[in-house]
């Protein structure tokens, strides 16, 4: 069979950072051909090069064997390149009818043919196996409907090439699976058929090529029979999955920083614990388990209103954010974009964020005493890649600008850091160094308080794991614990009951 | 909402199935009814009060027709009261009285009205600036060259002209006749035609058009210049109702912003994609019953202000519970 699609040596650069690099790609009518990578390998940019909606830098793309060039995305509909885009662009006060049409919209006489564009847009999602009324309001369907209603308007052109960017992320199961069956289908109609996803079951179910990309590059092309999850993964991180989270710390963790005792308030009981220098506590639960209640208590946000609190066995108030920062604790929000960064502001102005809200209010506005120089070296402590520290926050990627906000506190010298969620939307890459961040800093002699949701972080990265339960610590696991037995106390399962059922 | 439900097609929503438009016109009659009768004013009620009322609704509707396209895809003209007063200045210098020069002063006009909104739209549309900023310079700068040209009154439209404004076949004034049919003219684009539906489309989602292949810049532009255009005629009205253009004409009937909220009041969504010219009409229809509500009553004008800005208030807070669950 050959390559309905082929492109050949592709590179596309933003402001001289590649974002691909002499890339390969083809793809056969009548197949499935899934491309993997993690955020930035260069998959979203490989098919806007592909849809016209970026001209490439170098390389060329053939469609049926016959070079073509692309200025605007109009041109790749009309050669047959459909792409249903993971981010919606329905319009949803108009109908499904008019939706699917956008752009093409039959006329007669001058006019809109609304009674063609009916019985086609009917006709389309029949096709697509759904009922869904082409004069249904695009605004009352359901996210598997308009989902659907992105491919009928993608199928409207006769498809030589359909791309599909992570069509199932928005899905649960059972949509998904009737997407993939229609995602079969339409390959037995002999469509080309390139599918984007991170859903690793997904992805060996219906592939039947599978292309890796990172950082821009290539890394292979194989067929399905060739393929192993691990296999995906590995190419995609670039190393083995156990090298990624760091080595513990040799030596045994000093004396108590943080003292927690009979800690309290609206949402939290009986909270007890301490995390010692050189010691990462991980605090585990369920999404209701208020874990995030729990640090914004130790950061003062919402603040324990029973119990003691002692930092290096000094008593400590925790009323606000700014008695907290103040007696020594440093606090890396969540919800980055909301709570994290300043994100029109630079990345030293970023960075300066806490000991400007900490100095006195008429001191000078670079932090007291902090020259520029400090605060330079301190981002570059941190590892910080930005062009320039001049520049806007917003502009950096994830795991930098969380970096950043490390950098932050670094200034302040706390003597506690409580991470919420440190990797969230963060690429795997970028993890494994904050990680290795978070390790530093425990060997620093700090004690580092980690709230996560994410299991397999928990247990990777944890020297000791809390596990909380509607408002309560459940119990405490060592390093390296069982997820089943992180599960069973987040569940509030407790363990007697466990052995006696795996017993009966 | 189930599945099984919504794929049926169009449930049944309670009050956000009621269309815009007639919600407001009722709203709009009934003031006006309550006024007249409140007040033992009931030839008010008559063909001639009514036309008098629609009379009223002309110059803001002219503009209000325009300001929908640009709202439509998502921009917005601020320009709108300073290109009025500019063509209206314009007109009457140009014609002097003389009959023979109104065609020539109709067109000059247009062909101003046609610069300033590919201004505008190629400000907003390829330059990417803000609209709100773009238009408001453009008013600024029309104000500003109107203030140093002239800064005496010159000139007059001719009778001929002016006598457009106070004709009244069949009993409806000639200006009512001319907003119904660009009113006419307006919906049939936005509803029936192809470059309506791309409007919809690129206000609706300009990165969701751009992919569907839509030359979003193109649409945006020609927004702009149907809003001038709507301005323009506006101000050509206006000249010929009053005799001669003033250079404060346009500033002193608010324009700008009264248009925006018609236009708003009538249904269509600030953010683009959602509204129509009905919406529009019947927001006019509410300001002007409105209007002669109060003369009715002899109430002072500031009062009336406030209930304005009350109702436009009413009228956000009302579409944005209609609204709610809608996915947008």
């Amino acid at each position: 069979m050959t390559a309905v699609l082929e492109m050949r040596g592709i590179g596309k650069a933003f402001n001289a950072v590649a974002a691909l690099d002499a890339v390969d790609f083809d793809c056969r009518a009548g197949e499935v051909h899934v491309i993997c990578g993690e955020n930035g390998a260069g998959k979203s940019t490989l098919m806007k090069v592909l849809g016209g909606s970026y001209r490439p830098d170098a390389g060329e793309v053939l469609l049926d064997g016959k070079s073509v060039r692309f200025l605007h995305p109009r041109e790749a509909r009309a050669a047959g390149i459909s792409i249903v885009h993971q981010e919606l662009s329905l319009l949803p006060f108009r109908t499904v009818a008019e939706n699917i049409f956008t752009g093409m919209e039959p006329t007669r006489w001058g006019l809109l043919d609304r009674p063609r564009m009916q019985d086609r847009a009917r006709a389309l999602l029949q096709r697509l196996g759904s009922a869904i009324r082409p004069d249904a309001l695009v605004a009352d369907l359901s996210i598997a409907e308009q989902q659907l209603v992105e491919i009928a308007k993608a199928m409207l052109v006769d498809a030589k090439v359909l791309v599909m960017d992570e069509p199932t992320a928005a899905l649960d199961d059972r949509d998904a699976r009737s997407l993939l069956d229609l995602v079969l289908r339409m390959k037995a109609e002999g469509v080309a058929i390139i599918y984007i996803s991170h859903r690793m079951p997904e992805v060996m179910a219906i592939a039947d090529r599978v292309t890796v990309l990172k950082d821009g590059r290539r890394v292979w092309t194989r067929d399905r029979a060739d393929v192993t999850v691990n296999a995906i993964v590995t190419a995609m991180v670039g190393r083995e999955l156990q090298d990624f989270y760091p080595a513990r710390s040799p030596t045994a963790p000093g004396s108590p920083v943080l003292e927690v005792r009979g800690g309290g308030n609206a949402q939290l009981r009986d909270i007890d614990f301490v995390a010692r220098a050189g010691e990462i506590v991980g605090v585990a639960g369920l999404e209701d388990s208020r874990k995030s209640v729990l640090a914004q208590a130790l950061f003062g946000d919402a603040p324990f209103t029973a119990g003691q609190v002692r930092i290096d066995g000094q008593p400590a108030r925790l009323r606000s954010p700014r008695e907290a920062a103040a007696v020594g604790i440093g606090y890396l929000p969540g919800d980055r974009k909301r709570e994290g960064i300043a994100p029109r502001q630079s990345v030293r102005d970023n960075a300066l964020l806490t000991l400007q809200a900490m100095a006195p209010v008429l001191s000078s506005p670079q932090g007291g005493a902090r020259s520029r120089p400090e605060v330079d070296q301190s981002l570059n402590d941190m590892d910080v890649r930005a062009g320039d520290f001049g520049q806007e926050i917003a502009t950096l990627s994830g795991g930098n600008q969380q970096k950043a906000i490390i950098a932050r506190w670094l200034m302040q010298e706390p003597r506690v850091f409580v991470f919420v969620e440190p990797t969230r939307g963060i690429d795997v890459a970028a993890k494994a160094a904050i990680y290795e961040t978070m390790r530093a800093l425990a060997n620093s002699g700090r004690a580092i308080v980690m709230v996560s949701s994410d299991l397999p972080e928990i247990i990777g990265v944890s020297d000791r794991i809390l596990v909380m339960h509607q408002g309560r610590i459940a119990g405490e696991l060592p390093a390296g614990a069982e997820e089943g037995a992180v599960m069973r106390l987040a569940l509030g399962v407790a363990a007697a009951t466990v052995a006696g059922e795996m017993a009966s | 909402m189930s599945v099984d439900t919504l794929s049926s097609g169009r449930t049944r929503r309670g009050f956000r199935d009621l269309p815009v438009p007639l919600v407001v016109i009722a709203l709009a009659a009934f003031i006006y009814v309550t006024a007249a009768l409140a007040t033992g004013q009931a030839n008010q009620i008559s063909l001639t009060g009514l036309s008098g009322l629609l009379q009223r609704t002309v110059a803001l509707g002219l503009v209000g027709l325009g300001q929908t396209f640009a709202i439509l895809v998502g921009s917005i003209d601020l320009s709108v009261a300073a290109l009025i007063s500019t063509v209206a200045v314009l007109a009457s210098y140009l014609m002097q009285g003389d009959a023979g020069m109104i065609v020539p002063a109709i067109l000059a006009c247009l062909v101003l009205a046609l610069v300033v909104g590919v201004i505008n739209g190629g400000l907003v549309a390829c330059w990417g600036i803000n609209p709100l900023i773009a238009t408001l310079s453009t008013g600024l700068i029309l104000q500003g060259a109107l203030a140093a040209g002239f800064t005496y009154l010159g000139g007059r439209v001719a009778p001929e002209f002016q006598a457009l404004a106070y004709q009244a076949p069949f009993g409806v004034p000639l200006p009512v006749l001319l907003l119904a049919v660009l009113a006419i003219v307006a919906w049939f684009v936005l509803a029936k035609t192809r470059f309506g539906a791309h409007l919809y489309a690129v206000g609706g989602n300009p990165d969701g058009a751009k992919l569907a292949g839509l030359r979003v810049e193109r649409f945006v532009l020609a927004a702009h210049v149907i809003a001038s255009l709507g301005a323009c005629v506006a101000g050509l009205y206006l000249a010929a109702r009053l005799q001669s253009g003033t250079p404060w004409i346009g500033r002193d009937g608010v324009y700008d912003l009264e248009s925006i909220a018609i236009v708003v009041i009538g249904g269509t969504a600030l953010s683009g994609g959602k509204g129509g010219v009905l919406g529009t009409l019947a927001g006019v229809l509410l300001f002007a019953s409105l209007d002669a509500s109060f003369n009715m009553f002899g109430v002072d004008a500031f009062l009336k202000q406030v209930l304005r800005g009350a109702i436009v208030i009413a009228a956000v807070a009302v579409y944005a519970v209609r609204n709610k669950g809608h996915v947008a």
